[in-house]
């Protein structure tokens, strides 16, 4: 008879478990609603993907052949302080009126040694990357 | 209370269970899913709710909420901010905001929008904003 109570009220207290798991999943508002509309996304620009692929692959040269000098200037800023970049992410892109924003995550380490990842944006017109932010 | 004693013995120590076991999964929860989404344990691709917030009162001029959402700063500091952001120019309205991704790496973490803004006189704006987040806390914006 203990053992049968035993486990009545360990299943309700796991009954209970789940439903709080539950309760949080179905009231976590979690980002908040956005007060603005927003842009569909699109798909990752083919110049995007190579600069993407020429910092991975820590090809000066090709990106010296991709980009031009102001263009380069901005995406130094962009990725400062990172020096050794590990990782890139392309995490997505929008369309207006013919101009793209391509957002990337770059992953890797600063002069100190210490892991970080930046941010940046390929603001692409046509088939040409016009500038970085 | 007097009502409780005409409950019988197990049911209430069913319902105490079910109660406490409620509390501990829905607290459990949400300290997981916090502590998860603030370490980048998942890689943190998912919109932080602190960049949202932080991106919501950037373009409705919130300076309370910058402030609260910003790096930690000296009084003057924040003084100065809020004189920033009155002195905006006003007549900007904000048409779209998107968010494009993130990532993050221990407890640093990069959120990207993109944002057009359009004017009174018409000028028209199609920008990016990168936040950088370090526990809970917008320290930087691109």
């Amino acid at each position: 008879m203990s053992s049968t109570r035993a486990a009545l009220i360990l299943a309700t207290f796991l009954g209970g478990l789940v439903m709080g798991v539950v309760i949080y999943a179905v009231t976590d508002k979690g980002a908040g609603a956005n007060p603005y509309a927003s842009l569909p996304k699109t798909s990752e620009p083919a110049v995007g993907a190579d600069v993407a692929r020429a910092l991975a692959n820590d090809d000066a040269r090709a990106l010296s052949n991709q980009l031009d000098m102001t263009v380069l200037q901005q995406l130094q800023t962009a990725i400062d302080p990172l020096v050794d970049i590990r990782s890139i992410k392309f995490v997505g892109a929008v369309e207006k009126n013919g101009r793209v924003l391509a957002a990337y995550v770059a992953g890797g380490r600063t002069n100190d040694g210490t892991d970080i990842v930046r941010g940046f944006v390929l603001r692409v017109t046509g088939d040409q990357i016009v500038g970085v932010n | 209370m007097l009502g409780l004693n005409l409950i019988p013995p197990l049911v209430r120590t069913a319902l105490s269970m079910l109660i406490v076991g409620g509390l501990v999964g829905y607290a459990g929860t949400a300290f997981t899913t916090t502590l998860v989404a603030d370490s980048g344990l998942l890689g943190g691709g998912g919109e932080s709710n602190d960049a949202h917030k932080y991106m919501i009162a950037l373009l409705q001029r919130e300076s309370d909420n910058i402030a609260r959402l910003g790096p930690s700063r000296d009084v003057v500091s924040r003084a100065l901010q809020q004189q920033n952001v009155s002195q905006q120019p006003q007549d900007v309205k904000p048409l779209t905001v998107t968010y494009l991704g993130g990532g993050s790496s221990g407890r640093v973490s990069v959120q990207i929008y993109a944002v057009e803004i359009q004017s009174s006189t018409g000028q028209y704006q199609f920008l990016p904003f990168s936040l950088t987040i370090i526990g809970g806390r917008v320290q930087h914006v691109d």
